[in-house]
């Protein structure tokens, strides 16, 4: 297969961007988007030019790591999956594909295709953890957790926190990664005595990144690699509001237990 | 732990002011609808349903300063979202693609504004009496304001027949969108209740919109006259 490729160009953090043109010539239709991207750049360190700077890690959809606008749209066409799991069968042959790293303010371009993500891990450190005594491990079923509740938290946790939500959101917000989190803790026993302060603290967190506010447009779980539903964003809305309401009156924490200093 | 902000200066904050406010917006528009139709009725109902407003002035002015005020606070609200949204993507994408969000959520800023346009248009227009001055302002039989001929003078001009055509359209589209995203900002989700709150919003927005239009249309074909 035969591709023309337009990718974004960015020197550096500063620098000036722009879409350059390539060709993909002798592209296998059951390479993975990433290893179509590989043989681009052997073709261009041969040239003596430079490769393209993109990100990736276990190339199987578990790591978060990948992270291409591909003609549009996070993650690609194709809908459940990460940039890794693409395969160039997805495409007609002969087309035009434009490659764009994740947009946001939150997300400044380092080189390429990489942005910095870091944001969403300075937004966990907000409140995204339990806080247990250290010691020996607790016994596996010590504490009996309804089989809705576990399903409910695990469809939460399988957030990978890759920032395709943030990228396909017309206003750039956080809110089903946030919404994922907070929702993954406050539906399992370990998780509910930080609730209200693990949601007030991730929300001034992620306001404090430069992300946008929800619109309700429903991008997010469009092109979610773990199409985490939408109805996360609403538990995070009550779990809010809930610490707006009832938990108002706990005397205010000046400094969070477990954050690291920068 | 609070924001440092207070509560509601936080994003999802001013979120669930704005859907709240909103909410209470969309009441008075069902309510204004509802009042409205009784220009079916006939000359006399309409006239003596304006005067009873009229009669009790406290109740009116205090709900017309608090209508204002919630407007107020919606648009403030919003406005200060929506700057804070543009900022969070400074630099935008060559190609984007939207694959599920519908043209009114993709457009409420600029439905709100238009919204706000013929607002003001409506209250200077039907209310104050000022952009059309062979408007009719004169008693009926009964000594009440003649609220009816004003309707049926305004909308026999298909001039206004078009603004207001328009001006429903876009209430309808943002409407649609905006009262199932409250439901959604306010936490209203359940698993047997979605259908119902994602209807919700299109389903009111058809009823006002057409409420109001068969108003306009009634009187432009001359169904209802003087």
């Amino acid at each position: 297969m035969k591709f023309t490729l337009k990718i974004w160009r960015q020197q550096g953090p500063n620098e000036k961007g722009g879409l350059a043109t390539y060709e993909a010539d002798e592209i296998g239709p059951d390479m993975s988007f990433l290893e179509m991207l590989d043989g681009v750049n052997q073709r261009l360190i041969l040239a003596g030019e430079e490769p393209v700077a993109f990100e990736h890690d276990c190339r199987e959809g578990i790591c978060g790591s990948c992270s291409l606008v591909i003609d549009g749209v996070p993650h690609g066409p194709d809908r459940g999956i990460t940039t890794c799991q693409l395969y160039m069968r997805r495409f007609s042959d002969g087309v035009t594909i434009t490659i764009e790293p994740w947009r946001a303010r939150a997300f400044p371009v380092i080189k390429d295709l990489v942005v910095d993500r870091s944001a969403l891990d300075r937004v966990m450190r907000a409140g995204g953890y339990i806080s247990v005594n250290t010691g020996g491990a607790v016994d596996g079923n010590a504490q009996l957790i309804g089989k809705e509740q576990a399903e409910t938290a695990m469809d939460a946790a399988s957030c990978i926190g890759c920032g395709a939500c943030v990228a396909a959101c017309k206003n750039a917000s956080a809110m089903l990664f946030v919404a994922a989190k907070v929702s993954h803790l406050a539906s399992l026993p370990q998780g509910k005595p930080e609730r209200a302060r693990r949601v007030t603290a991730m929300i001034e967190a992620m306001d404090d990144e430069g992300f946008g506010s929800c619109g309700n447009l429903y991008e997010c779980e469009a092109v979610c690699p773990k199409s985490i539903s939408v109805r996360f964003i609403a538990t995070l809305n009550r779990e809010y509001l809930r610490a707006g309401i009832v938990e108002s009156g706990v005397p205010a924490d000046p400094e969070t237990p477990h954050a690291e200093s920068d | 732990m609070m924001n440092r902000g207070g509560y509601f200066q936080s994003a999802l904050g001013g979120r669930m002011v704005a859907s709240l406010t909103g909410l209470g917006l969309v009441g008075f528009v069902i309510f204004h609808m509802l009042g409205n139709l009784q220009i079916f009725e006939g000359g006399d109902a309409l006239n003596g349903y304006a005067s009873f407003l009229r009669e009790m002035p406290i109740l009116l002015w205090a709900a017309r300063l608090g209508l204002l005020a919630v407007a107020v606070f919606h648009i403030a609200t919003t406005v200060r979202l929506a700057l804070r949204n543009r900022r969070a993507r400074p630099v935008a994408y060559v190609v984007h693609q939207y694959r599920s969000a519908s043209l009114a959520s993709r457009t409420m800023a600029l439905s709100g504004g238009l919204l706000l346009f013929f607002i003001v248009f409506h209250l200077l227009h039907l209310t104050a009496g000022l952009v059309d001055p062979s408007i009719p302002n004169r008693l009926d039989a009964q000594g009440h304001l003649d609220v009816y001929g004003k309707v049926i003078h305004a909308f026999q001009n298909p001039l206004y027949v078009a603004v207001y055509f328009a001006g429903q359209l876009v209430l309808g589209l943002h409407l649609s969108h905006a009262v199932s995203g409250s439901l959604q900002t306010l936490g209203l989700e359940h698993a047997a209740l979605n259908r119902l709150f994602k209807t919700a919003g299109p389903a009111v927005a058809v009823l006002v919109v057409l409420g109001n239009l068969s108003i306009i249309l009634a009187v432009f074909l001359g169904l209802i006259h003087t």
